[in-house]
């Protein structure tokens, strides 16, 4: 009962919230009341207690449950961002069905059944990415459609690379068929460009980088914090439930090693280029996710707990950068074409929250991503200077990306630094534009962005808890014994 | 040698879905396409036939795709008819108005001066040749379903959407590729798991691959249609010139 509330509440609350979703104070106070409902429910399902229901097993790991209440808590986070943060008409519904859709991905072992679900979410989070806030005056944007278009293609080819790697495992027997292109290799193949799809790793990135340019925060962090961490929790959940694929390729986790090391490279190099504010945590985005990838390629207990630990500081991290970045992208006062460099000056908060969420995807202590950080770098330097020094010439790149991108936009001079100009003849102090009196950050969001900087902090600080929890995860994950 | 019509049915109502343009044809050719691979699947008999259809044993399985191919080319073909309506300008200002104006203007300019050009088919139509040699070859060289047809059957479908995807002009076109592939994992699907070898067929899995074909369809008529309410055309090229 417990799990068909956990997968049916919150899709029941979604279609009651699309009905009223203009009234947008009573929809946010609906759904958080539902990410209360499901975090009692979450916290009341037994770990490891399989249950059985249309021939499909439903199973809640410790880490599964872990992930589902972070999940769950940043989903709450976001809906209280949307109280003043702009987002599309339908972001309410289509979170809490994002939500319903990962939780039951969680919950699941089947890997038909779990790529089918993850190529739904993909659909969902299409329109998430196409919506307009109610009653909108403007036209969605032809970048945001061709956005939302790439998303939907790649994500649906992502599925079906994963379905027949899904199929071909169904009927695969080690040491079968000597002589022909081991099967091993070709399933690990196919499962490594569907994840790299969906994980946004270097070549197949592109729709992260436009998901990030031209679509909400409150979106795009949604969907990088939820459907990209799943995506990795699955590729760890295909990964114990065939461990043969590992060890009948060797050669095929050195493959993924090396692509995770050129997609933290070139997603850090990228970042070193002057962009937009948004291109630059794209970038860092990017950097973060090849350095998680890579912790789960090493197949080592260390890595692999980095790798966790990791995925888990990027959800944070994340909604932390987007709700700061939809602070600072706040009408002040200037023309929408003004270049800004005083944000941190003009908005304290949300400079100080993009600034820590940035270091905290860099692993810079004493935030979250230190601990992991370090983990990553143990297990790379296990397999010697050849990984570890690449890992770390991406981490420099990513990090003089953001101190410049940083130095441009969040602490240029002041406005009213400037130097006034002397009264012209005849001009007197009442012809002068009267001097701007902004509203300070809201107080709601501030707060919550503040609360965010200060969970990066605290974990960063004290990571025992978190990390003996991920230890106790890894001792039970077959594959890593076996390797 | 015994020719096999539904493989051959699937086999040109994919490459008219490759090679056209009109989304009438393509959309019809779609609909062919969803009954061939069904008749198909009830012809190899992969799951054994569990009702009685106009004199003949079917399985249920076969009816849910022939219904999930219905409701796919429905909402695509409704979309489609429906793309004249003007849908929430009550809400837009001034200059969106005027925007969607130009876009008008714009996309009927472009239409008067594209005429059929032989050109625009050779891509799509060397496509479908590669696609067809690597489907006859593939299946001796990695055969992966329990027969050569199967084999084909799913090869076929997945390069031919594969190549729609890669030669599309227009977001309805790709769409139609994105539901080929489907229909070939979908196939695939069927065909390995239901042997005796695998693990079997389970209804949660076929349920939710017919509720993403059709959500599949859903999304894409959704975008097609914001598409061109705001462009007044469904070509590509336009969403990434502005």
């Amino acid at each position: 009962m417990l799990y068909l509330l956990l997968i049916f509440f919150p899709i029941t609350i979604a279609l009651s919230t699309f009905v009223l979703r203009r009234r947008t104070g009573l929809v946010i106070f609906i759904a958080l009341g539902t990410v209360l409902t499901q975090l009692l429910i979450a916290t009341q399902i037994p770990v490891d207690d399989p249950t059985r229901l249309l021939g499909v097993t439903l199973i809640l790991s410790a880490l599964s449950r872990t992930f589902l209440l972070v999940f769950l808590t940043l989903g709450g986070f976001a809906f209280v961002a949307a109280w003043h943060l702009p987002h599309g008409e339908n972001f309410v519904p289509i979170t809490l069905l994002i939500l319903a859709q990962v939780g039951t991905v969680l919950l699941l072992q089947d890997p038909f059944i779990t790529t089918l679900l993850l190529a739904l979410t993909g659909l969902t989070a299409v329109l998430a990415i196409v919506d307009l806030p109610a009653g909108a005056s403007v036209l969605v944007g032809t970048r945001a459609i061709a956005a939302a278009l790439k998303y939907l293609v790649l994500m649906v080819v992502a599925a079906a690379l994963m379905y027949v790697a899904f199929v071909l495992t169904d009927i695969f027997r080690p040491d079968e068929l000597p002589g022909r292109i081991s099967p091993a290799r070709f399933i690990l193949a196919l499962l490594s460009v569907s994840f790299a799809l969906r994980l946004a790793l270097v070549p197949f990135h592109t729709w992260l980088t436009d998901l990030v340019d031209f679509a909400e925060p409150l979106v795009a962090g949604i969907v990088i914090t939820l459907l990209n961490t799943t995506s990795l929790l699955v590729l760890m959940l295909v990964f114990q439930t065939f461990p043969t694929l590992l060890f009948e390729s060797e050669v095929a986790l050195s493959m993924m090693r090396l692509g995770a090391i050129v997609s933290a490279v070139v997603a850090g190099a990228l970042a070193l280029a002057p962009a937009s504010l948004r291109h630059t945590l794209a970038y860092l985005v990017l950097y973060n996710g090849g350095m998680v990838f890579y912790g789960l390629a090493s197949a080592s207990p260390v890595g692999l707990a980095g790798a966790i630990f990791g995925a888990l500081n990027q959800t944070v991290a994340v909604l932390l950068l987007f709700v700061s970045l939809g602070l600072l992208e706040r009408p002040d006062g200037r023309a929408p074409s003004a270049l800004r460099h005083d944000l941190l000056r003009r908005w304290p908060v949300a400079g100080a929250g993009l600034l820590a969420g940035g270091m905290a995807l860099l692993g810079l202590p004493p935030l979250n991503g230190a601990v992991s950080h370090l983990l990553l770098y143990q297990a790379a330097a296990a397999k010697g200077w050849g990984e570890l020094l690449p890992l770390l010439v991406a981490t420099l790149f990513a990090g003089v990306g953001l101190a410049r991108s940083v130095a441009a936009h969040l602490l240029g001079p002041g406005e009213e630094a400037v130097a006034a100009e002397p009264l012209l003849l005849g001009e007197t102090e009442l012809d002068r534009p009267a001097v701007r009196r902004l509203d300070p950050e809201p107080r709601s969001t501030a707060a919550l962005t503040l609360l965010l900087l200060l969970i990066c902090l605290g974990i960063g600080l004290y990571p025992q808890p978190i990390l003996a929890m991920i230890d106790e995860a890894i001792r039970g994950l077959a594959f890593i014994r076996v390797l | 040698m015994q020719i096999n019509w539904f493989i051959i049915g699937i086999g040109v109502t994919a490459a008219v879905v490759l090679l056209f343009r009109d989304w009438r044809l393509t959309v019809a050719a779609l609909l062919l396409n969803y009954l061939a691979s069904a008749l198909f699947l009830a012809e190899q008999q992969f799951v054994p036939p569990d009702l009685a259809f106009l004199g003949r044993a079917i399985s249920s399985l076969v009816l849910v795709k022939v219904i999930t191919g219905f409701a796919v080319t429905m909402i695509l073909g409704v979309t489609a008819l429906t793309f004249e309506g003007e849908y929430g300008l009550e809400s837009l200002d001034e200059f969106g108005l005027a925007e969607l104006r130009r876009a008008a203007r714009v996309a009927q300019r472009q239409q008067a001066n594209a005429p059929f050009q032989l050109s625009d088919y050779v891509l799509p139509f060397w496509a479908s040749v590669l696609a067809l040699l690597a489907s006859l070859t593939l299946p001796r060289v990695y055969p992966i379903a329990p027969t050569e047809a199967s084999d084909f059957a799913w090869y076929w479908l997945a390069l031919t959407g594969l190549l729609t995807l890669a030669t599309a002009s227009d977001l309805l076109k790709v769409g139609l590729g994105l539901l080929l592939c489907v229909s070939s994992i979908d196939l695939l699907y069927t065909a390995v798991v239901s042997a005796p070898q695998a693990s079997g067929l389970n209804v949660v899995p076929v349920a939710l691959l017919s509720l993403f074909n059709i959500l599949l369809a859903l999304a894409i008529a959704y975008l097609s249609g914001l598409l061109y309410g705001r462009l007044k055309t469904l070509e590509l090229s336009e969403l990434y010139k502005r």
